[in-house]
Formats: C-alpha cells, structure tokens, sequence
C-alpha cells in the first residue's frame, strides 16, 4: 500500500554508474576476440575454408539478416527461424517453469513432497540431456514436439532444484513472524515465502533459459525445417562455415538478450526480484 | 510453587486487574532420535494481569524461549493449556504479537512497508492505514527512515521496527523473546527506554524474556524466574520499585541486589 518513496531512494540498490569504463568492461573480451580473429585472418594463419575473414561473416549474416528472400542460399531466412526458434524455446521454458516452480516450492517446505520426489528426480537429471534424442524422435518424431520437449526436459532441473532450495532456506521466523500478524498459509506463501525465496528462483530461471537455448539447438538439429539450429545443422551439410559461425553468434547474441530480458520482465513483475538482488 | 516473594513496597499496577493471560500446568517434552524426549518445560501455572510487565529471566536452555513460542502459538505444548480472556489458544495471530531477538524484518519491503504489513487486510481505508503507519514510524523515532530497507539500518532501528509493526496490530499480549540482547549497552538502554514508555502510553500487557538482572528489575512488575532440567518456575518475585527507574539509584541496587541472592540461593 505505501509506494511513496521517493524514486532517488528506490534506486539506491542499482550499480552506480561508474562512467565509460563500467559500460566498456562488457566488450572487452568479445572485442579482444574479435581483434584476435580479424589479425588471424589477414595473416592467414588459419585457412579461410576453416575460419572465414570477419567481413566475410559480417556480410554472410547481412544476407541472412537483411537479405530478400530468393536472392542466395540463406537470404533473409533470419526472422523465420528467430520466430521459429523462439517460439520453441519459449514453450519449452514455459512448461518447465509451470511445473518446475510450483513443484520445487512444495519439495522445498514439505518433507513429504521431497521424500516422494528427491530420488527419482536426482536419478533422472544424471541422464543426459542428448540421451532423450532419439527416443524423443520415436515418440514425437522430427519437429516441433521433440524439441519443446528437450528443451522442457533440460530446463526443469535447474529451475526446480533452485525453486526447492530457495523455498528451503527461508528462514523459519519470517514465516512465523507473518503468522502472527495474521497472515494464513495461502497468503503467506505469496506474501513471504515466494519473495525470501525469489533469489534463487531466479537463479533457476535464468540457468534453465540458457540451457533452453542449449536444447533448442539440438531438438533441432534433427532436420527441421526451420529454426537457427536448422540452419547451422544445414550449413554443415552443405560446407558452408560462415553460416554456422553466424548461427553461433546470433545464438550467443539471442541468449544474452534474453537473459536481460528475463531478468528485466522479473524486477517489472516482483517488487522482491528488484529489491533483493 | 511457593506464593511470591515481596521486594519493597506496595505494588504500581492494581492487583484487581483482569487476567489476560492465563498459563495453566503447562508442559513441554520433545522427542529426542530413538533417545525417549526431553523435558523442557514442567508444569508451569501463572496469571499475567492486564498491563502488567513480566520479565522471565534465566539462563540459557531453561525453557524460556520454549514457552514464548507456545504462548505465540508457534508450537503446542505436550499438555496444559494457555487462555487468553479465558478462551484457549492454539494457533498464532495478531492478538499475541511477538518481538524476535533475531532480525525478523521483511527485507524486500521498506521500514514503512514492513510496519504496513500487518495492517493490509484490516478493514481500514487507505488513508487511515497511511496515517497509522506514520503516527507509528514517529512513535519509535523512525519518521526519516520509512524508505530504508532492512539492511540499510542498525540493529536498533531493526528492533524499532520489529515494535512498530507489532504495535500497530493493537495486540492484547506482548511477547519479547530477548529482544534487545544483540545490541549494545548504550542502544539496548535506548531501546528500554523506549518499550517503557510506549508500555506507559498503551498500557499492553507484555511478557519479556531475558537472562540481563538488570534489565528484569528495571522493566518488570514481576520476574518470574526459570531454572532448568526441567525448565519451570522457581520464584515469582514481585518488583515494587516506583517509575521511573533509575539504575544509579539506591533503591534500584538494592532491587538488584537482593533479586540477584535469591538467584544465587537457588
């Protein structure tokens, strides 16, 4: 009810902004790398046909970005497989946190729910994610289904086992303290027990969305016909390096996006995901 | 359990007072692995009156703690019962507020948030909520601190929160479980000074553990005091000393004094 603060002191938590280094410091490395690349090239110490030249990738991911579509081989496929890819990765994701959150909130406050769970949830994240493949392939064959699966499958370990620790390490008096104040199981578990335990519910939802993207990858390197996975699956087949070095990096690209983007969308939605972090 | 023992003089708060809180042969046993159960509490039995200060003082492990969280309603005893205005209690609720020694505070909510918590599903309007919450942040001289966080604070401050927003709830019983053990000498005096005069001003009825002599005869109308193996009453010793308190007086040390021979005698 009390919103009043005066906005200078709601974002005091916030990184100071500490000038050009603190927004440089990021591309360092990447840049670094880059520059790496770019001396490797001119000198030709690799071959091109193993490692293009820079402006050849960059003009590469010009055509695929930009390109109309017709004119080459990968010419402006790039928002299709973006839509394509996301779509699958945001099922996938959703999936898991639907059953990931509510389940790991229980495993981590009833010991019932936990003894039920631990050990056959334990015993499957021990299989690997690429272990799923091909039975996945039988049941839901080549597309869609396979790949929201795999990347459900590979994103609900983490955002479970987090959602339970979270929910297990809050401290006993703070719900106590709500029960005294009149706050009933339900509401408590809103009102406490999910925001003491928001940290590491958000640790789980981020390292389930890159593994997400992990998946997605390799659901689709199944031959789909779309989706970035595709098109690097494709490229490989068809020899051509400088597609599968711009598949990599827009992948890259595309999950650092989203982990921003998830990590913004939660400090919109949770007074606790911008406050406790 | 023996009648009380009288310190001084005649006693400040009416001894017609209406019970509040009623303690009747409580007991506490807790299963220990495989081992049987320990016995922390043993049939306890006492009357707290409304507006009284009741200081429990002991030494640690001595069950004091135990029967605050059965009091609050947070465990349940192994038989006996507690009433409030002669109905039984069972579970927690704001009618039974208790102070922690530890940090207890909401972190991702503001020092106003935190004390606005329990007032959110009352039936009050929005303005008479916002105005509570103030008149409270002044009472315990917070009024400039109401948008820092938890962590931004002292432990003073803290436990001036952890007051304000219990108050706010106009509870019958005060429960404080050693709320000011971790601060300071020179805090823990402010923070006593404090509960003193807010105790005058609402007259709550209010159950204080502690192991700090000092502290008991300084805030209490009557001390009970525990001893363990198993944790019950040994003395209910009545302090008459007139308020306000003075530690430097001589009155107040020979209080102390004495309540600490009958400490020792045990």
């Amino acid at each position: 009810m009390t919103e009043t603060a005066s906005p200078k002191r709601l974002n005091r938590g916030r990184r100071s902004q500490a000038g050009w280094l603190n927004r440089l410091l990021p591309w360092a490395i990447p840049g670094a790398f880059i520059l790496i690349w770019f001396v490797i090239s001119e000198t030709e110490m690799v071959p091109h046909y193993l490692l293009p030249h820079p402006k050849d990738i960059l003009a590469t991911a010009a055509t695929y970005i930009f390109g109309k579509a017709g004119n080459g081989a990968y010419a402006g496929r790039f928002l299709e497989d973006l839509m394509a890819s996301s779509f699958r990765v945001m099922l996938g994701f959703s999936l898991a946190v639907v059953v990931g959150i509510p389940l790991g909130v229980l495993s981590g406050r009833l010991a019932l729910v936990s003894r039920m769970l631990n050990t056959t949830i334990n015993a499957l994240r021990a299989v690997p994610g690429i272990s799923w493949l091909p039975l996945a392939m039988v049941w839901f064959g080549i597309g869609l289904k396979t790949t929201v699966f795999l990347v459900a499958l590979a994103a609900f370990f983490p955002i479970f086992l987090n959602a339970e620790a979270g929910a297990r390490q809050v401290s006993p008096i703070l719900l106590q303290a709500g029960a005294m104040m009149g706050v009933r199981r339900l509401r408590g578990t809103f009102a406490i027990l999910l925001p003491a335990a928001m940290p590491s519910i958000i640790t789980g939802l981020r390292l389930g969305m890159g593994i997400s993207w992990a998946y997605l990858v390799l659901g689709e390197l199944t031959g789909v016909p779309n989706g970035l996975g595709a098109v690097i699956m494709d490229a490989r087949m068809l020899g051509r390096i400088d597609i599968i070095v711009v598949g990599i990096i827009l992948i890259a690209l595309i999950g650092r996006f989203c982990d921003l983007g998830l990590n913004q969308l939660l400090r919109l939605s949770f007074k606790s995901a911008r406050r406790l972090q | 359990m023996k009648p009380p023992l009288h310190i001084a003089t005649p006693w400040p708060r009416s001894p017609e007072a209406p019970a509040v809180l009623s303690i009747e042969r409580l007991s506490k046993r807790f299963e220990t692995n495989g081992a049987g159960s320990v016995s922390v509490l043993r049939d306890i039995s006492f009357t707290a009156r409304r507006g009284e200060m009741i200081c429990i003082l002991g030494r640690s492990g001595c069950g004091k703690s135990t029967l605050l969280n059965i009091l609050a309603g947070f465990i349940a005893p192994s038989s006996g019962t507690v009433r409030l205005n002669g109905q039984p209690v069972s579970r927690p609720g704001p009618d039974r507020c208790v102070v922690f020694q530890d940090d207890a505070l909401f972190p991702w909510l503001t020092v106003r948030e935190n004390i606005a918590f329990g007032l959110k599903k009352r039936p009050m309007d929005r303005a008479r909520k916002k105005s509570e919450v103030e008149r409270f942040l002044s009472l315990v001289g917070l009024t400039d601190f109401g948008d820092y966080f938890p962590h931004e604070i002292s432990g003073g401050m803290k436990q001036r929160v952890s007051i304000a927003r219990v108050l706010i709830l106009q509870p019958e019983v005060l429960l404080m479980d050693e709320p000011f053990a971790a601060l300071d000498a020179q805090t823990r005096e402010e923070m006593q000074n404090l509960l003193l005069t807010l105790w005058e001003k609402f007259k709550h009825t209010i159950l204080f553990v502690t192991h700090d002599v000092g502290e008991a005869v300084l805030m209490a109308d009557r001390i009970l005091l525990f001893e363990k193996d198993p944790g019950g009453i040994r003395e209910d010793i009545k302090i008459d000393l007139p308020r306000p308190r003075e530690k430097d007086e001589r009155r107040f040390f020979a209080c102390y004094r004495k309540t600490m021979s009958i400490i020792n005698r045990l």
